[in-house]
């Protein structure tokens, strides 16, 4: 039977769409089978209910869930579904997929993050091995990411700094906002190199996009100027004028279909009617985001994959990992500050766009005999969504309030200060203890078993969170802030999350060659966050779209 | 330096409102606590079973409640203000929404409104003012009843916040109460959340 055509892509977010840009650029045909539904520019607005709280953007967790398993005593694991917990591990079902919804902060890994277990050594308990390419493997593909989805910076000299083959960003640093320069001064007296965060953001129009609005309300919510990023604006909507990217909404792939010899031949989908389709290709690519993928993978045994595709070595979910760190805070009083402080305090919309890495690998003989792996502090303004702080309001001293008491703490906690943050990032180590498989009893909507999700991590993380906390709390205490404090804790967050079919040298412990094609079935490839064996101490996004990039010129050279 | 402030956000800038979760596993636990039952957590003399489940005295009850949650003033929007009532009927009819939440809301009502006849025979909504807030002082003793105020406080919120679209916050009026800056554009009734 003739294909319908050369390749068929699962998933259009950011490990989907450089996938559907480079080939459909290159002339060949490809199909896109999106779970989610196709929601445009002028469908985005700054709307709290349905960015925030409502399932507008996620699936309702009745059709569709998880179960999480964490720790329970010292005995075992306890898994509880997203549908009783209301733990909603959803991230944005839609054409681009959580992409939309980013905000942007965009760091490339640096060249030790390709080679943790030779830099740094062993950890105990923790899955620790160098990626089988290295940095300079991917720095063109970084280099791409800027000009064709937009990069927006200013290269600054810094200690850590990871090498470039250009000499600065295409596209210069979105507007910033005044505290930035406060944040400059003060990292300046303690010795530190504060960054320019590069964003993935365009600051004027270019490539049919529109420039950034500063509306002040970006991460959780969907750019209504294509300013943003995202896989929908500036790859998969782009690759539709081609007229070779045949895009499907509302199509969920439960399985996929393998021969004897062990090649994908047909991937089976639901369409809106949930009517069953399927549709055949010469490559298949998985990119549904790193829960999803290994769970798709599960679900597709065949004659050769008995265990479910790539997982003839039982590694298909294994050595799942997030982001590990957390935030901390410190409050601008408005009453403290000269009048024309407080009217900068207030601004509203440029960005703060300032992080420090000086701590990416850490030498500091308190904390470790040696160089030690660290991270980034990023700062930024607290969320604009006013309706979790009211909530937050409702309790005193975990007493519910109401009525005028309530009031009258309402206006003053509105009015009086602004709340400065900074987020944490560090290696969530890869351990036994953190991975993906298919849940015996609970299905989805369509009869597919649920991704059922261990969540243990590593004690090793929290030390290097706290550590890198610390030096976050000092840089506010500095620039003299009030109620100044962190929170480090072992909590993963679902829209950082990587790894689950790591690529590797060695198929006895690897799901994917270095080229991220699954191990046995010689025309799969996965191109999300999945490939990560460890996931650096950054936000994934650039590193997904550089990669599914480097994945798009492997697959070229395959079709010929 | 004790914390004082409340640490609404979740981290990464992701933004979940986390407080919700808090007050629907809250809800939950209580629930299995009670075996899994609406009518033993909430338990109801045979008279109010008898009578229980009439709409029109459950909104007429509800918008009494909120109006004692969150009280009009001369200088800042109470419930009536903020079209909370209304808001609150749009939500219970979202079959998106978990039924649960639905039925909590309502099972809640008869409860108050047993609880009130018992101590005042009259409804709760033909009480004074003081008799009122006596009643729901009450009531927040228990961890079913304050988190069923919770619950009515959380989408009290949502009224007095959210984009006038939804029929809440009607001419902006929590926005300019407490100096919040929307984000622009605004939703359309095209493209705004639909409830099912």
């Amino acid at each position: 039977m003739e294909n319908e055509f050369d390749v068929c892509v699962i998933g259009s977010g950011a490990g989907g769409g450089p996938v559907v840009w480079s080939l459909t650029q290159a002339g060949y045909s490809v199909v896109v089978l999106e779970k989610g539904p196709w929601f445009k520019q002028t469908d985005f607005s700054k709307d709290e209910l349905a960015c925030c709280r409502r399932s507008h953007y996620t699936p309702n967790l009745r059709d569709e869930q998880h179960v999480l398993e964490e720790r329970d005593g010292d005995q075992g694991w306890k898994g509880v579904p997203t549908a009783v917990s209301q733990r909603d591990f959803w991230n944005g079902n839609m054409v681009g997929g959580s992409s939309n919804l980013m905000s942007g902060y965009f760091h490339r890994l640096k060249p030790q993050d390709f080679r943790l277990l030779s830099e740094f050594g062993p950890i105990e308990g923790a899955n620790l091995v160098d990626w089988p390419i290295g940095y300079t493997d991917l720095e063109p593909y970084y280099t791409l990411v800027e000009r064709v989805v937009g990069v927006s910076g200013k290269v600054r000299p810094h200690p850590q700094a990871e090498p470039r083959s250009t000499p600065d960003f295409p596209y210069p640093p979105t507007a910033e906002h005044p505290i930035s320069a406060w944040i400059d001064q003060t990292c300046g007296k303690l010795g530190l190199h504060p960054l320019r965060v590069p964003r993935a953001i365009l600051p004027r129009p270019d490539m049919g996009r529109g420039a950034c609005s500063y509306s002040g309300y970006c991460g959780s919510y969907g750019c209504s100027t294509n300013a943003k990023g995202s896989s929908r604006a500036a790859l998969i909507e782009p690759s539709l004028i081609t007229g070779r990217c045949d895009l499907r909404p509302h199509a969920k792939v439960y399985r996929l279909r393998s021969d004897a010899k062990g090649r994908v031949v047909q991937a089976d989908y639901f369409d809106t009617q949930g009517m069953s389709r399927s549709v055949s290709a010469r490559i298949f690519v998985v990119a549904c985001q790193a829960i999803e993928s290994a769970r798709l993978l599960l679900a597709s045994p065949g004659t050769a994959h008995p265990d479910g595709l790539g997982n003839r070595h039982g590694q298909v979910g294994r050595n799942l990992v997030f982001s590990a760190g957390g935030s901390g805070s410190g409050y601008f009083t408005y009453a403290k500050l000269s009048p024309e402080k407080a009217a900068q305090v207030r601004v509203l919309g440029p960005f703060v766009n300032r992080a420090l890495q000086d701590w990416y690998t850490i030498e500091d003989p308190v904390f470790a005999k040696g160089p030690a792996k660290g991270g980034t502090v990023d700062f930024l303004f607290s969320h604009p969504n006013p309706i979790p702080l009211a909530n937050a309001l409702r309790w005193e001293k975990d007493k519910l309030i109401w009525g005028k008491p309530l009031k009258r703490k309402l206006e003053k906690w509105f009015s009086e200060d602004r709340k400065l943050l900074f987020e944490v990032f560090n290696d969530w180590l890869p351990t036994d203890d953190c991975f993906v498989g298919l849940d015996p009893n609970i299905n989805d909507k369509w009869g597919s078993p649920v991704a059922r999700v261990r969540l243990g991590a590593h004690p090793h993380d929290l030390k290097v969170g706290r550590y890198l906390a610390g030096q976050g709390e000092k840089v506010l205490r500095a620039m003299g802030l009030d109620w100044v404090s962190s929170s480090v804790n072992a909590s993963p967050p679902p829209n950082l999350v990587a790894g689950g079919c790591r690529f590797g040298n060695d198929p006895k412990d690897s799901v994917l060659d270095p080229d991220c094609r699954v191990w046995g079935a010689d025309n799969l490839f996965v191109s999300d966050a999945s490939f990560m064996p460890t996931g650096g101490s950054v936000p994934y996004t650039w590193t997904i779209y550089a990669n599914a990039f480097r994945v798009a010129d492997k697959i070229k050279r395959q079709l010929g | 330096m004790p914390v004082r402030k409340p640490t609404e956000e979740s981290g990464f800038n992701r933004f979940i409102d986390t407080w919700r979760q808090e007050t629907l596993s809250r809800r939950r636990f209580l629930l299995r606590m009670a075996g899994g039952s609406l009518a033993l957590l909430m338990p109801l003399s045979q008279s109010a079973q008898d009578e229980n489940g009439d709409p029109d005295r459950q909104w007429r009850v509800l918008g009494a409640v909120q109006n004692r949650l969150f009280p009009s003033e001369a200088n800042a929007p109470g419930a009536e203000e903020l079209n909370a009532l209304d808001y609150l009927k749009w939500v219970v009819a979202d079959r998106k929404l978990d039924a649960e939440d639905r039925r909590f809301i309502l099972r809640g009502v008869d409860w108050l409104e047993d609880l009130t006849r018992e101590v005042h025979a009259q409804s709760f909504s033909d009480l004074s003012i003081e008799q009122q807030d006596a009643i729901l002082r009450r009531i927040a003793r228990s961890d079913a009843g304050e988190n069923w105020l919770a619950t009515l406080l959380l989408y009290l919120f949502e009224a007095l916040l959210s984009d006038p679209v939804y029929g809440g916050n009607p001419h902006e009026v929590g926005w300019h109460w407490l100096g919040h800056r929307p984000g622009f554009p605004r939703p359309t009734a095209h493209n705004r959340y639909k409830a099912g």
